[in-house]
């Protein structure tokens, strides 16, 4: 039982650093990414394309998520600029289609040109011991990183003046002009942010399992769970989700089967949606 | 001249709201902007604010031209616009708003005093969320927020909205206080007693453009003033 909890808390990390990043960008532009599974995997193959001329893995992890980054500002500063000058329901639909669009093309692109691309981080060493459960030494290495990852976001979210910025954008748009700030500007940073996480979710993920071509699609509906349950638009939601429903997938995995597992966190979702429609930590 | 304002048109969807309007405020000067309710007041602060585009006319803040910048280089100029929908952030505590407002600087000690003596009531109420401040008490966040940033003219659009008479008066008794510090104010209102009672001149708009202006006791001795807004036959 322990062993299957903390199996679920590693993965529920991984999946609240997954719903972060989308979490992020819906709160402030009212904007569903649904390409942003696919800018984690166009993640992923930079960093495997890199890889293979021999960086360092280290290397190669920061330019994939700075390629990451780049293709999402990209996504910012082109596609998405009509969708921000409507309001409203209006939106949210041309922001999901396009959004789509943009998968669909990503997809398509990397499946045309690395049909057997993937992704995996070999991290060596002896099972590390945690609470007398050995764990793989890669998926503790990757639970690290995103605890570090969580940690310093929700700093700089809670503590420093441009995080607070960003957070009065996501409360009050128009209150954040008469304050000074650009929101134009801080949707551009934090879809930068949003991809670079995508990337770093594509990098820590396959140091556990190969991440291939075609994970784009559940990476994606996994966030939407997460951020949905969190809260559209809170940091703290999103992790909070992520472990919960890493716990609850893990132990219907073990106890029930493989199979009931995505629509055990489906339901999860729905049953949030109805009982408190703003997410755990929604305001 | 601290603020002027000259030909300015401002509107919806191509529709003009308000038009020709020209007017100053010098340094120091309490101003009214009154007039009843669609008489194109807070379309006029809105346009001077940043948050809607004029569409023909200028802006100067001592002298410098601010027509059509963005809202928030506007708000850094200088211009701090208290809309009477108040737009406060209302899952962070009333600290936090009040922080926010002097962004992107961090908030210095003395601004925090000024807005903590004004208001005593913000400071019994800092850790709250501003989300759960009665009306009264969002209207002196808004006021305090927007003082954070050490404008050079507060813009206030109805600050009475939806506050009690007595709240009202108590509203108007902060705003002569503020005066009093030597702050521009600028003030747009329906309740124009109230409005004439702090201002050292008033523009009466109508339907868009201004009609009349003077100061509170010219105003007041006007005939159609006393007769449209004034209650009196």
């Amino acid at each position: 039982m322990k062993a299957v909890i903390l199996d679920g808390i590693v993965l529920g990390l991984g999946f609240g650093l997954l719903g972060v990043g989308l979490t992020l960008v819906y709160g402030l532009g009212g904007v569903l990414n649904l390409a942003y599974g696919e800018i984690a995997v166009f993640g992923a193959i930079v960093v495997s394309q890199v890889m293979d001329r021999g960086a360092p893995t280290l290397v190669a992890a920061g330019v994939g998520m700075l390629a990451a980054a780049a293709l999402s500002v990209l996504l910012d500063l082109t596609l998405m600029r009509p969708v921000y000058r409507q309001t409203g329901e209006e939106r949210t639909l041309l922001g999901l289609l396009l959004t789509l669009g943009v998968a669909f093309v990503i997809v398509g692109l990397l499946n045309w040109k690395y049909p057997t691309g993937a992704l995996y981080i070999f991290v060596g060493g002896d099972p590390i011991s945690i609470a007398g459960v050995p764990m793989a030494a890669g998926s503790v290495w990757a639970s690290v990183i995103t605890l570090g990852v969580a940690g310093v976001l929700l700093v700089f979210f809670g503590l420093t003046t441009f995080g607070r910025g960003v957070r009065s954008v996501i409360q009050d748009e128009t209150g954040a002009r008469l304050v000074g700030i650009s929101p134009s500007l801080v949707r551009t940073l934090i879809f930068a942010l949003s991809g670079g996480l995508a990337g770093l979710v594509a990098v820590t993920r396959s140091m556990s399992a190969p991440l291939t071509v075609t994970a784009g699609f559940d990476l994606t509906t996994f966030a939407l769970i997460v951020a949905v349950v969190g809260g559209l638009g809170s940091v703290a939601g999103a992790f909070l989700a992520g472990v919960l429903l890493g716990i609850v997938d893990n132990v219907s995995a073990h106890y029930i089967g493989e199979y009931i597992t995505a629509i055990v966190l489906l339901a999860a979702a729905a049953i949030t949606i109805l009982v408190r429609p703003r997410g755990l930590l929604g305001r | 001249m601290l603020l002027e304002v000259r030909g300015l048109g401002a509107g919806y969807l191509g529709e003009k709201v308000v038009s020709d309007i020209d007017f100053e405020v010098s340094p120091g000067e309490a101003v009214a902007i009154v007039g009843s309710n669609g008489a194109g007041k807070s379309t006029l602060l809105r346009a001077i604010a940043g948050l809607l585009r004029p569409m023909e006319g200028r802006v100067r803040l001592e002298g410098r031209d601010l027509t059509r910048r963005p809202a928030h280089r506007i708000a850094r100029a200088g211009i701090a616009y208290v809309p009477a929908e108040r737009h406060l952030f209302p899952a962070m505590t009333v600290k936090t708003n009040l922080a926010l407002g002097a962004y992107p600087r961090r908030p210095d000690r003395s601004a925090l005093e000024l807005v903590y003596g004004l208001f005593p009531r913000l400071e019994e109420r800092q850790r709250q969320r501003a989300g759960t401040l009665s009306g009264g008490e969002q209207q002196m966040l808004a006021v305090g927020r927007a003082l954070m940033s050490r404008p050079k003219v507060l813009m206030l659009d109805e600050p009475t909205t939806g506050l009690a008479p007595k709240l009202a008066r108590a509203a108007f008794r902060a705003l002569e206080g503020l005066k009093a510090t030597g702050l521009t104010l600028l003030i747009a209102e329906q309740q124009v007693p109230l409005a004439l009672s702090v201002a050292d001149r008033g523009y009466v708009l109508e339907n868009g453009r201004i009609r009349l202006e003077g100061s509170p006791e010219e105003l007041e001795a006007n005939p159609e003033v006393r007769r449209a807004y004034l209650g009196v036959a």
